[in-house]
């Protein structure tokens, strides 16, 4: 009588034993890998409608953060400006330029300019600017280094767990609070030198919260 | 080759492919970030700046509140005040005294400190240092590049401007002036008159012989 199992089969649960945990940890690796917002939202980096270029205006010309993002230190939200911002200058320089040409539109017929949002947090993450820049959190140290972007994109994974990184450890992200739109100044050799434990024009510790509701309503 | 070394082969150009097609962590795309689980990331109201398509047709030259081309944030209904937003205070709010004239002082709510000083110079290198420069000379880099301003920004060490009254300097901020904007959408009221402070330091900085 010929055996019901060919002898082939025998290797049967030694390919099992071998494969399933390869099989398995590649699943898990790959998930850990690919499933990440440093893979699925960093590097994100969408076409705008006008080709603004932050590398020219923060980079090379020096304008600082907060002459268009200028409710950044006091709401919640760091504001795309309206078109008159863009006018005050652009009324004066590059009148005719057809890259402007939305901008000019919208400031006469007050159609708003069709931006592609690139930071987007879940809507149940209740993120404030403000307390980040009072303490002293640069603009860089989650937004790379916009003066050297010509098209803006997603630096950091702004996930959750790269937030309470900061939050568990917020003194390697503190810098002198008036240093907060400087692009320059580089924590890793600028901060060496700088203890926000002992700035004195601090008030009061950097104490970020790690529980649910610091940041979630 | 063995058959273990072909299923090595096997799996490492397996993982491989999927490297390839999906690409590494932080690979620049133009493509939206695919969230896999959306648990309410998307909730049904409206953060600022958002879009709202509900206004979406709406034509921005009948728009009574701001409210058209998908805007969702809403202006204030025409003739109307937020509580606490009236601007009644004509010192704090207009540099004018009682005779309706700008004043050459800053508003008695607002008293002149170091640290108004430091705001003032503070603000005045974001918002007013890029046209009119560090200085008041009215170079600023703004100005150089691009073929130029049209017109030039003022000077502020100019002797017709040395002359103004203080609050001159907040009326400009707030009303523009030629072909200067409002800049009263980017600077809060402190500000203004911190800037201006700052613009008069600027000036007697550059007298000769009468310091402040």
């Amino acid at each position: 009588m010929p055996a019901i199992f060919p002898r082939w089969t025998n290797k049967i649960p030694l390919a099992i034993g071998v494969l399933a945990p390869l099989a398995l940890a590649g699943a898990v690796g790959g998930i850990w890998y690919y499933f990440s917002p440093k893979f699925t939202d960093a590097g994100y980096r969408p076409r705008q409608p006008v080709p603004f270029s932050h590398k020219l205006h923060a980079g090379d010309m020096g304008m600082d953060c907060r002459y268009c993002h200028n409710t950044v230190e006091r709401a919640a939200h760091a504001a795309i400006p309206p078109a008159q911002t863009c006018m005050n200058c652009h009324s004066l320089v590059k009148t005719e330029s057809p890259k402007l040409k939305l901008v000019r539109d919208s400031y006469t017929t007050d159609e708003p300019i069709p931006w592609v949002r690139v930071h987007q947090l879940p809507d149940y993450a209740f993120f404030d600017h403000r307390p980040h820049l009072a303490a002293g959190v640069g603009c860089s140290s989650c937004h790379g280094r916009i003066d050297q972007m010509t098209i803006v994109e997603m630096d950091q994974p702004l996930s959750m767990g790269w937030c309470l990184d900061c939050h568990r450890d917020p003194e390697p992200s503190l810098r002198p609070r008036d240093q907060i739109t400087n692009m320059l100044w580089d924590p890793a050799v600028d901060g060496k030198n700088y203890d926000a434990a002992k700035d004195p024009s601090r008030t009061r510790q950097v104490n970020p919260p790690e529980h649910c509701s610091g940041c979630h309503r | 080759m063995s058959r273990s070394t072909a299923t090595t082969f096997l799996v490492l150009s397996l993982a491989g492919c999927v490297a390839g097609v999906a690409g590494c962590q932080g690979n620049r795309s133009e493509e939206p970030p695919v969230h896999l689980i959306q648990n309410m990331d998307f909730q049904s109201r409206y953060d600022a700046q958002e879009e709202n398509p509900f206004f979406q047709p709406v034509d921005c030259a009948n728009a009574l509140n701001h409210d058209c081309k998908g805007r969702a944030a809403r202006a204030p209904v025409p003739g109307t005040v937020a509580v606490g937003f009236l601007k009644d205070d004509d010192e704090l709010h207009r540099g004018r005294g009682a005779d309706g004239r700008l004043f050459d002082r800053l508003p008695s709510s607002i008293p002149l400190t170091p640290a108004l000083l430091d705001r003032g110079q503070q603000r005045y290198n974001i918002y007013c240092q890029p046209c009119h420069d560090e200085s008041g000379g009215g170079k600023g880099i703004a100005t150089l590049r691009g073929g130029g301003f049209k017109v030039q920004p003022a000077n502020l060490q100019d002797p017709r401007l040395r002359a103004m009254p203080l609050a001159y300097f907040y009326d400009v901020i707030v009303n523009g002036k030629g072909t200067m904007l409002s800049y009263a959408a980017q600077i809060p009221v402190k500000d203004r008159w911190a800037i201006a402070a700052w613009v008069r330091t600027l000036q007697a900085a550059r007298t000769p012989s009468e310091g402040k």
